[in-house]
């Protein structure tokens, strides 16, 4: 029987995957952020940047474009992969909290997320290996290298909040932050490798290398158009989105403890800053070479992670 | 490792112009390279014989869109030996000071693009928009940005006034300013000097095999300056000095050709200062006090008075001029008539273009940009 | 002047950046308006014209052209989709007739506009 609370959960699970903080507040956000992304760059390199439309206008002509591989590509698999890229994103996305709203957590989210956020990695390096172009076989055996070269300070940075909170579930890191104090502050290496990984998982610059235009093109995507173009840009925004999400949450505090409008406020205002860091760090360096980063993530990133999470197991007993 | 082959060109987005770079591969490191040229051929120098000498300064003009000066420069300077014309000093000095403005325009073009191709795209913003100053120098003395149509045979056909010299120096004083930002960024940048040093290395040996000239045989530490070696225009009446580097990697070019950016500005600063009074042309009289006089003939000089003799007498020149890529060689031939018999143009960019597949032995593919943009290609001289 | 190497190296220069002022504008649609000294349109002061041809032998592009009927009638068309705005013209004309104003000569898709007779003189002219 189908009693009206039953009804009424329905309702409010399905605006919460729908619309909020679901797939229509995410795609808002993508966009949103992409904005302020490139308004931030273009002011600190002098220039106006485009207007607040353009994000919007940009997946609006994509998906009108002609869509179309070269011959050898295997179109099936092509055709799946932004798909595929773009539904681990939003399935991550349910499980981060959004200013203390968050559709489902579970003991041992956060796993689940870190695994999850890695697949858009692997459909990226697929892309460029299944499009049959020489472009795109070097930037996909490079988005691996790089993959290989992050995934693992990111991973143990991610681990080390976890560690200290006691608990594997995202939104109970967060809550417990209010009561206690921010990770930021017992663990600022942790959050500076966090942050390091987190361009290297968006592939900004400087860790930009496998899409590196000046040298290969587009990397992975350069056989791209139309609408699976369209589909993977959504998805590298998204993951944007929610990889900010994830580092104010398990960092920062999350929305303070307390999911009113205040708390979106606080949210709001610390996912802003991290994303003004990274658009400030994407103008500071130049892009670097694969085998500069392979060396930095193993003999820099890599011991200091492990380091991190050693003084936060000393800590925690 | 299975060896894979990348097309370079001659559409990509490393190059400014078309050429082809095909790239043999294994892994990330780069086996052997074979280059094609001629994809902007247009026959220039045929053209160049169908017409007359007054049109020549025009179509040399357009040989190259950065180094257009400098060709017409090379192009009038030789026409004027076979003439047996002495051209006044204001007029040399004019036209040297838009060599000079030229190269500095050139130069910061370059170090944008040498940022971009790194992935520092901050760099490339800052750079270009230094460049607009000396572009806006450029189009108040001559009314265009990059086609200037400054030179005449027998002169240059503008004119500068005390005051426009006044507002140029305090521009100058602002130029100055922010390429010390570059030369700061170049000693001192860690992601920019990782990924500039060591690479696209050049001996001084190879240097002189190849006969490279330009800012890529001084980085190597080949002393060659046109401008000292064999002066032409005002050049020997300019006290300036001759940067050369001892790594012969892209680092050290870009610190040649920022320097030499410095360099200029003094050579700039120095010709307005003593600019000398007279006539800009042997054939038309000065005023030192108004706007260009490009578009008030017949209105503030008075009639123009005769041009250069249309028919050259037969003989051959060889000219030479120090263009911001290197030395420029123009070979004019002339039989009598009003058109040239023959006019051969060595450009620089031909001599830095035969060592780019030893540069691009033995490097990363991610070098690639690097090297490319480190030697400064123009493409458009090299196949005229 | 020169600051010892650091991590954000850059970071003094973008804050510079970003408190001066920007260089680049919002598309502009309104016409812009060209310093005086631009090389444009060419024109001529028809009476001054003496129909010598010097303008046509010595413009690089074949831009001009001279077409005289005998008895002191010529026509001269200039095609403004071949000039390059050299100004060579302006340089040879022997009696100072033609000169480069700064008007912009925008691009049309009908290109018989481009082709504009700029001196016609009858007999007796």
């Amino acid at each position: 029987m189908i009693s009206e609370e039953n009804v009424l959960e329905l309702t409010s699970i399905l605006f919460a995957i729908l619309i909020f903080p679901g797939f229509g507040f995410l795609f808002v956000c993508a966009l949103g952020f992409q904005w302020i992304d490139r308004w931030v760059v273009a002011h600190l390199q002098g220039r106006i940047g485009p207007p607040w439309f353009q994000p919007l206008a940009d997946f609006i002509k994509l998906m009108a474009k002609e869509d179309m591989l070269p011959i050898g590509a295997h179109e099936r698999a092509c055709a799946l992969l932004p798909m595929v890229s773009l539904a681990a994103v939003l399935t991550v996305a349910l499980y981060v909290p959004v200013g203390g709203h968050v559709v489902g957590a579970f003991e041992g989210d956060l796993i689940v997320v870190l695994v999850l956020l890695s697949l858009p990695a692997v459909a990226y390096f697929l892309a460029g290996w299944l499009s049959a172009s020489v472009f795109s076989v070097v930037g996909g055996s490079r988005a691996l290298l790089q993959y290989f070269a992050y995934e693992v300070p990111f991973l143990m940075a991610l681990s080390g909040p976890a560690i200290l909170s006691g608990s594997w579930s995202i939104s109970r890191i967060a809550a417990l932050q209010s009561q206690t104090v921010w990770m930021v502050l017992v663990q600022p290496v942790g959050f500076l490798l966090a942050f390091v990984g987190l361009i290297g998982k968006l592939k900004r610059s400087p860790f930009d290398i496998p899409k590196a235009k000046s040298e290969i093109g587009a990397g992975p995507l350069t056989e791209f158009s139309g609408r699976k173009l369209a589909l993977w840009h959504l998805s590298l925004h998204t993951k944007t989105v929610v990889g900010i999400f994830l580092l104010v949450d398990v960092f920062l505090g999350g929305s303070g403890g307390s999911p009113t409008i205040w708390g979106a406020l606080t949210f709001g205002a610390k996912s802003l800053l991290i994303l003004l860091a990274l658009s400030v760090a994407g103008v500071l360096y130049a892009r670097l070479r694969i085998d500069q980063l392979t060396h930095v993530g193993w003999r820099v990133l890599a011991p200091l992670a492990l380091l991190q999470i050693l003084f936060v197991i000393w800590i925690g007993a | 490792m299975s060896r894979m082959t990348i097309p370079i060109g001659p559409q990509h987005p490393a190059l400014k112009e078309p050429v082809s770079f095909l790239l043999t591969v294994e892994g990330e490191r780069i086996v052997e390279s074979a280059l094609r040229i001629g994809y902007v051929h247009r026959g220039l120098e045929r053209i160049l014989q169908n017409r007359n000498y007054v049109q020549n300064v025009h179509v040399a003009e357009r040989v190259c869109g950065i180094c257009s000066h400098a060709h017409t420069t090379a192009y009038c300077q030789g026409v004027e030996a076979l003439l047996g014309l002495d051209v006044s000093p204001r007029a040399l000095y004019l036209r040297t000071l838009l060599c000079e403005l030229e190269r500095i325009h050139s130069h910061l073009l370059w170090v944008g693009v040498l940022a971009e191709h790194i992935g520092f795209t901050t760099i490339f913003m800052y750079a270009w928009r230094d460049r607009e100053i000396a572009l806006d120098i450029m189009e108040e003395l001559s009314g265009g940005r990059v086609a200037h149509a400054v030179n005449v045979i027998g002169g240059v056909r503008i004119d500068v006034s005390q005051a426009q010299v006044h507002a140029i120096l305090a521009r100058l004083d602002e130029l100055e300013r922010q390429i010390g930002t570059f030369l700061d960024v170049i000693r001192h940048e860690r992601t920019f000097q990782a990924r500039t040093r060591g690479v696209g290395h050049l001996s001084a040996e190879q240097v002189r095999r190849y006969c490279v000239v330009g800012p890529v045989a001084r980085a190597s530490g080949v002393d060659v300056d046109m401008r000292r070696d064999a002066p032409y225009a005002a050049y020997d009446r300019l006290s300036f000095q001759v940067i050369t580097a001892d790594e012969g990697d892209v680092w050290a070019r870009a610190m040649v050709r920022a320097l030499e950016t410095v360099e200029s500005l003094h050579m700039c600063r120095q010709l307005l200062i003593g600019l000398p009074d007279g006539a800009p042309s042997l054939f038309k009289k000065g005023h030192s006090d108004g706007a260009p006089s490009l578009f008030k003939k017949g209105h503030s000089d008075g009639a123009l008075a005769a041009r250069a003799p249309r028919r050259v007498p037969p003989g051959e020149a060889v000219s030479r001029c120090e263009a911001p890529r290197g030395e420029l060689i123009y070979y004019i031939r002339s039989d009598g008539s009003d058109r040239p018999a023959r006019i051969k143009i060595r450009t620089p960019t031909l001599t830095t273009l035969m060592t780019l597949p030893d540069q691009l032995r033995d490097i990363h593919t991610a070098d690639v940009p690097a090297v490319l943009a480190g030697v400064d290609l123009c493409i458009a001289c090299a196949d005229r | 002047m020169s600051r010892p190497s650091s991590l954000a190296y850059l970071l003094p220069e973008l804050v510079r950046t970003l408190l001066a002022r920007r260089v680049t504008v919002s598309f502009p649609f309104e016409p812009l308006e060209q310093p005086v000294y631009f090389r444009g349109k060419v024109i001529v002061q028809s009476e001054l014209c003496r129909g010598c041809g010097l303008c046509v032998r010595d413009c690089p592009a074949f831009a001009l052209e001279l077409e005289r009927e005998g008895g002191g009638r010529f026509q001269l068309v200039h095609y403004r989709d071949r000039c390059a705005y050299c100004g060579q013209c302006a340089d040879s004309c022997p009696q100072g007739a033609i000169a480069l104003v700064s008007e912009f000569v925008p691009p049309t898709p009908r290109r018989e506009t481009l082709t504009q007779v700029i001196v016609e003189r009858d007999a007796g002219g």
